[in-house]
């Protein structure tokens, strides 16, 4: 996002050559995962500690972590929704699920960082096959609803029933203990990679955030992300081409479980803890809301999503008196910007800057978007 | 043993009888044409032959093999292509990638493991998309959005899905609505190219009586569910019951 209008700034009015180099530079796999890494390496200091920028964000470390992990969770949940076009209101059940099976994992069988998240991540895509026979038969609105139904069930089953289990309300403790047995996740740095990074545990989750967008990357560059797309598309003539659709929509489940499994797994780690209130309908919710507010089927966009949420929870709820409004504030940018944008913030990132290239068509299009507002604006 | 064949093919929704016992064999080859009026069941003959329905009794066999229960992308994996009669393309993806979706249906069966690839390794995929672009004569639009094709190229779109899932035999479902008299022209060579270069059985359902009795070897007269005439062009243009049920009594004819 940024380096869209670094460049900008540098040669505002360059020749169309330049701007071509930069189309397919920006699309490479190669150029998406060193973003990412990027993006890891500045984004807790940018938004906790450096000179006036962390002024603006007022951030902290521990909310940096949060908004990494959350953001593999939006990741993995626009797989589905933006890639594929299914709407799942109980995407809560892979993350609480796989906090769980991590929790429990660390509890009862074997106790190291990495393992346990991979566990989670596995009890996720256990849980997706499940959830998958049922869900996939169901279109719509019907397999939206059905698959929040799941998730309460989960969410009242480890709650009450399992409270043997699960310690109910109470939740789990998981002691943390050093990576591969070695590694101490708690060690905070000193000198430039304490400025930048603070401790192993961020680096930790870091390294899982960049694996997350690479994998991402090249599902969407291969024929599964042609193919999801075709799905979402039009279901009837992507089956009348001859593709299993089931197949493939298991295939996206699949890997959508997964990866919010892996961020469930890492909740877990993060906050050495697993409860309930991982599997609640509003976390079901909430990544809706990041999803669709960043930008959905957008790579960029449900990161930026995730972590506008995170700004108005965890930093706006802090302000004296408009700190009560926070979720009201969330609910109106989101309305705003939803409304003005159906492609969120990305696409409004995104239309802003290739206008800036052409001022003209900035021009045309803003009347074009008043135009389009005034008369039937609600209708997306 | 004709490519495609129907037995006693009967079709019923409710009390309805959209199809009734509709027996009808089309060899390899050859083009054949669907006529009727409105409603007289030749969409529900497509959609019970592709799967897209399943029939209240008879039989379809496509090469020896009974099609009714499977389903359509079954179907369609056996070398049977359809293009529709509405513009059924995927509006959000270039030209390129909705011919390249078929084509990867075509080269590598209904399903296949291989998210881990990027789909620019795939060289047969890429050839054969190209040269689905080149032969409907889209290459220079080939990255534009399907959506903000103009109508007649939509159509031509639909057409090349249909090609690119490389079918033996191909569902043509009115390909010239709507367009104009050059792009029908355009149409009606490309249905010659594909029987003579691509070798391809073609089924038609068309309104344009004049491109039927121009291009079809032979014609079905649907009506009301029933198969009342099949014939060659001349035959049918002089049978009675066709006259009768489509032609408006001869009067107009």
């Amino acid at each position: 996002m940024s380096m869209d209008t670094i460049r900008n700034s540098f040669d505002g009015d360059s020749s169309v050559l330049s701007w071509e180099t930069w189309n397919r530079i920006k699309h490479t796999e190669r150029f998406v995962v060193l973003s990412s890494v990027l993006f890891v390496l500045l984004f807790s200091y940018a938004f906790g500690r450096a000179p006036v920028v962390s002024d603006v964000f007022q951030g902290y470390h521990g909310l940096a972590m949060t908004i990494l992990i959350w953001s593999i969770f939006a990741l993995g949940f626009n797989l589905l929704l933006g890639q594929t076009g299914l709407l799942s209101f109980g995407h809560a059940m892979f993350f609480g699920t796989a906090s769980y099976a991590a929790a429990l994992f660390a509890i009862h069988v074997y106790n190291e960082p990495l393992v346990v998240v991979l566990v989670g991540m596995l009890a996720a895509v256990a849980l997706g096959v499940v959830s998958a026979l049922l869900l996939l038969r169901l279109h719509t609105v019907y397999f939206s609803i059905v698959a929040l139904a799941i998730a309460q069930f989960l969410y009242f089953l480890a709650r009450e029933p399992l409270v043997e289990i699960t310690k109910g309300i109470n939740g789990l403790d998981i002691p943390r203990v050093p990576l591969l047995g070695i590694v101490d996740l708690n060690h905070e740095y000193s000198g430039l990679v304490g400025t930048l990074l603070v401790n192993n545990l961020y680096i930790f989750i870091g390294i899982f955030f960049v694996a997350v967008v690479a994998l991402i990357t090249r599902i969407r560059k291969s024929p599964y992300g042609l193919i999801f797309k075709s799905i979402r598309e039009n279901e009837t003539r992507t089956a009348f081409m001859g593709l299993d659709v089931w197949r493939y929509k298991f295939a996206a489940f699949l890997l959508s479980a997964a990866i919010v499994g892996l961020a469930g797994g890492l909740m877990a780690v993060n906050t050495q803890f697993a409860g309930v209130e991982r599997l609640y309908w509003s976390v079901s919710g909430d990544i809706v809301v990041m999803t669709v507010l960043g930008g959905l089927g957008t790579l960029a966009g449900p990161v930026i999503g995730t972590f506008v949420f995170f700004y108005f929870k965890g930093i706006v709820n802090g302000f004296p008196t408009l700190g009560n409004y926070w979720l009201l504030l969330l609910s109106l940018s989101f309305t705003a910007v939803v409304w003005a944008y159906p492609d969120g913030i990305w696409g409004m990132l995104t239309d802003f800057t290739a206008a800036l290239r052409d001022p003209k068509e900035l021009l045309t299009k803003t009347r074009q978007r008043i135009a389009d507002l005034v008369p039937n604006g609600g209708d997306r | 043993m004709a490519l495609l064949e129907t037995r006693g093919l009967t079709k019923e929704f409710g009390g309805l009888t959209a199809l009734d016992d509709v027996d009808m064999a089309v060899e390899e080859g050859e083009l054949v044409s669907l006529i009727g009026p409105n409603g007289a069941g030749k969409s529900t003959l497509i959609n019970t032959i592709t799967g897209q329905l399943s029939p209240t009794a008879g039989d379809v066999y496509y090469a020896g093999t009974d099609l009714v229960g499977m389903k359509p992308f079954e179907i369609a994996q056996l070398g049977v292509g359809r293009s529709f009669q509405t513009a059924s393309i995927l509006p959000e993806l270039t030209v390129r990638e909705n011919i390249q979706v078929a084509s990867f249906a075509a080269e590598h069966g209904s399903f296949r493991i291989n998210f881990l690839r990027r789909r620019d390794s795939f060289d047969a995929v890429q050839e054969q998309t190209n040269e689905i672009l080149q032969t409907i004569d889209l290459d220079s639009k080939a990255d534009m959005d399907a959506r903000s094709l103009p109508y007649g190229d939509k159509r031509r779109l639909e057409v090349a899905i249909g090609l690119a899932t490389d079918p033996d035999l191909l569902f043509m479902d009115e390909p010239t609505a709507g367009m104009s008299p050059t792009e029908t022209e355009m149409t009606v060579k490309l249905i010659g190219d594909l029987l003579t270069e691509w070798g391809m059985t073609i089924f038609l359902v068309e309104h344009d009586m004049d491109i039927v009795f121009d291009v079809s070897d032979r014609i079905f007269t649907l009506h009301q569910g029933r198969l009342i005439a099949r014939g060659t062009p001349e035959e049918i243009r002089e049978h009675p019951a066709v006259r009768e049920a489509y032609l408006g009594g001869g009067e107009e004819a």
